[in-house]
């Protein structure tokens, strides 16, 4: 077993590194690009870097210049991957956005698109031909930043390239420095509240030395994942770690993967897999609704990690993953739990492989109040997992409202300094001074320290997480504001814990004059298709009589309050589907 | 066409009193048939039919008849 070494000196932007690799095991699988029940399709270090150079020329051909925005939206292809390499050889920054589900209604995924582009100025969208009428009218509008749209699934990338104009490229990549910006990812947020946050390589590159050595990178790790590369952990975790440390990764379809999970599960088993990244609900998804037909042949003792992140921990969720998959090979100690955000790149904290997560009970009473207290026997218990210890080049400070200190033990927001921070919101300076001060990042999540770990406890925003994603209820109780019966302004939309499933679902409260049973029904589903219309499933609907609704401070109803008295309630008043 | 069984699961599991399934419906279109719910919908046909689908037939399906035609095989019919 070789020891962990990442040289960041050796080459200090992505392009190098991706070219060192390239030379270093130029016959070694970069990416193992998967399609359920084909030959998976392979790129060699070697034959991504020729073929990102063909997709670099054409980019330069087509007027991209050094920082400008490129946003690809395409479905699982092959070409993905050198194309987004191309980009950046040409120093301009890549930024992969979800390719739209359609559910999702085309004029809220044109404002989407506006919304980013207002913010991050994107300047070129690289997409298929399928999404031309609606992503055109953007570039003809007045004022809009991007420039131009493109095909680059159409360019002919076979041929011999210009060496003139390939020479140019790489001399100009070369002299990119590692402080400057390499990619573009929005944070969080569905239509209106994205947040750009731009790395630069040298943020990135820390991160794969750091989080690599936390995580014991080796170099016959391989990580198979099917997490959507539009999702910080699967951008940074399972693409540009492996891709930068060159070990191969295995990527899945996520839109196959929600259809069958089981083929993570034959990737793990063909490829011989080491390492995996999974949102919390996917452990309930395997230890609950897979076939055990499906499992014959399933082998998963070659993986030593699996990494619980993007949505809170739960102690359940492991507890059944363990006790199904272990007579296929699966070890317990190989379950781990990081914390981390875009804003860092990736992690700030990580469980130590080979060891139990720690877990407390505490009194979930003075836990509400602030403080963590082991619970006794007459207590109330809440079982917190750790998210784990520091990984070097990251600090935390748990801190209360005035951002002052808090003691180990107490309850408070998190405030994290890393390495890998980013540089602010791109082009938004406002939301970065609130949440960015003398070099820390203010999470708004609330945790607390014991001992030397970090235990992640709830949040001051209200962010609903569905499987891994961050949904703002702002989104939806402003789409839910225009469904004709809702009292307008009077709506309210929080996350409920779906314990089964291992995640949270979206419920809505709405007040309405409506009183028969029929009346009901109909703005139930009228409520439903507002929320498909932007993407967001709601699971459950609560109708109230006008004036329901307790209201906070600041004279809107509080999301808080309401879903409480909902939970512990058994208001008559209160139609619920 | 889409059995009135099949349409009895599907909305059970949606907890929808009605909503208008045919062939060419795509589970987009209809509310609550999101990814983490068809794993349910599929679970429970399977239960309901006493069938088993294989992740394989799970991929290929495009559309509510689509599934019709997988279950009707399965059966037999």
């Amino acid at each position: 077993m070789s020891e962990f070494n990442f040289n960041i000196e050796e080459a200090n932007t992505l392009w190098k590194r991706w070219t060192l690799n390239a030379k270093k095991y130029p016959n070694r699988d970069a990416i193992i690009h998967w399609i359920a029940g084909e030959e998976p399709i392979r790129w060699t270090f070697q034959s991504l870097i020729e073929k990102a150079k063909k997709f670099s020329i054409h980019i330069k051909k087509h007027g991209i210049e050094k920082g400008n925005v490129c946003a690809i939206v395409m479905r699982h292809n092959p070409n993905f991957y050198p194309l987004y390499l191309g980009i950046s050889r040409t120093a301009a920054l890549p930024a992969v956005l979800a390719y739209p589900n359609p559910r999702l209604h085309p004029d809220k995924f044109r404002q989407g698109i506006e919304g980013m582009s207002q913010r991050s100025g994107l300047d070129y969208i690289f997409t298929e031909r399928e999404l031309e009428p609606i992503i055109r009218p953007l570039i003809e509008k007045p004022g809009s930043t991007i420039k131009a749209i493109f095909f680059p699934l159409e360019w002919d990338t076979n041929n011999e390239i210009d060496s003139k104009l390939d020479n140019e490229i790489e001399e100009n990549a070369n002299n990119v420095d590692s402080s400057e910006p390499f990619l573009l990812q929005h944070s969080s947020g569905t239509t209106g509240l994205q947040k750009p946050v731009v790395l630069s390589h040298r943020a990135v590159l820390n991160h794969v030395k750091y989080y690599g050595k936390a995580i014991g990178l080796k170099e016959d790790d391989k990580v198979v994942s099917w997490l959507p590369l539009y999702h910080d952990m699967g951008l940074i975790g399972a693409y540009h770690i492996p891709l930068a440390f060159g070990i191969p990764s295995v990527q899945i379809d996520p839109f196959q993967w929600v259809l069958a999970p089981v083929i993570q599960l034959e990737a793990i088993t063909q490829e011989k897999g080491t390492l995996l990244w999974l949102p919390n609900f996917a452990y309930n998804i395997y230890a609950e609704k897979v076939d055990e037909e499906e499992l014959e042949g399933i082998d998963l003792s070659t993986v030593r990690r699996v990494i619980n992140a993007s949505e809170p921990v739960r102690h359940d969720s492991h507890e059944k993953f363990a006790k199904r998959f272990e007579k296929y090979g699966f070890n317990p100690l190989a379950l781990t739990a990081m914390y981390g955000m875009a804003e860092t790149t990736l992690a700030v904290t990580q469980t130590e492989e080979g060891k139990p997560i720690p877990e407390l009970p505490a009194n979930r009473n003075l836990l509400s109040n602030g403080e963590f207290k082991f619970a006794n026997e007459n207590s109330v218990k809440r079982i917190c997992v750790s998210s784990g210890k520091l990984i070097e080049g990251c600090s935390i400070r748990i801190v209360d409202e005035n951002r002052n200190d808090l003691p180990d033990g107490k309850v408070g927001e998190v405030a994290v300094h890393s390495v890998s921070m980013f540089d602010g919101y791109r082009n938004y300076p406002e939301k970065t001074a609130e949440v960015l001060e003398n070099g820390w990042y203010y999470t708004g999540d609330y945790g607390f320290k014991y001992e030397d770990d970090y235990y992640i406890i709830g949040r001051k925003k209200d962010i609903i997480i569905v499987a891994g994603k961050n949904i703002y209820p702002e989104d939806i109780e402003d789409a839910i504001n225009n469904v004709e019966g809702v009292i307008p302004g009077r709506v309210i939309a929080f996350g409920d814990e779906d314990e089964k499933m291992g995640t949270e679902q979206v419920a809505v409260v709405a007040e309405t004059k409506y009183e028969t049973e029929d009346e009901k029904k109909n703005l139930r589903l009228n409520i439903l298709k507002a929320g498909m219309a932007i993407d967001i499933n709601i699971h459950k609907v609560y109708l109230v009589p006008p004036r329901w609704l307790i209201k906070s401070s600041a004279g809107k109803p509080s999301r808080k309050a309401n879903k409480e008295r909902l939970i512990n309630g058994n208001d008559p008043q209160v139609w619920s589907k | 066409m889409i059995s009135p069984e099949l349409k009895e699961v599907i909305l059970k599991q949606l907890n929808l009193d009605d909503f208008d399934l045919q062939d060419e419906t795509i589970a987009p279109q209809v509310p609550g048939w999101d990814s983490l719910n068809h794993i349910n919908i599929i679970l429970a046909i399977e239960e309901k039919f006493g069938i088993k689908f294989k992740s394989r037939e799970l991929i290929q399906l495009k559309c509510v008849g689509d599934l019709q035609k997988l279950v009707d095989s399965k059966l037999g019919k």
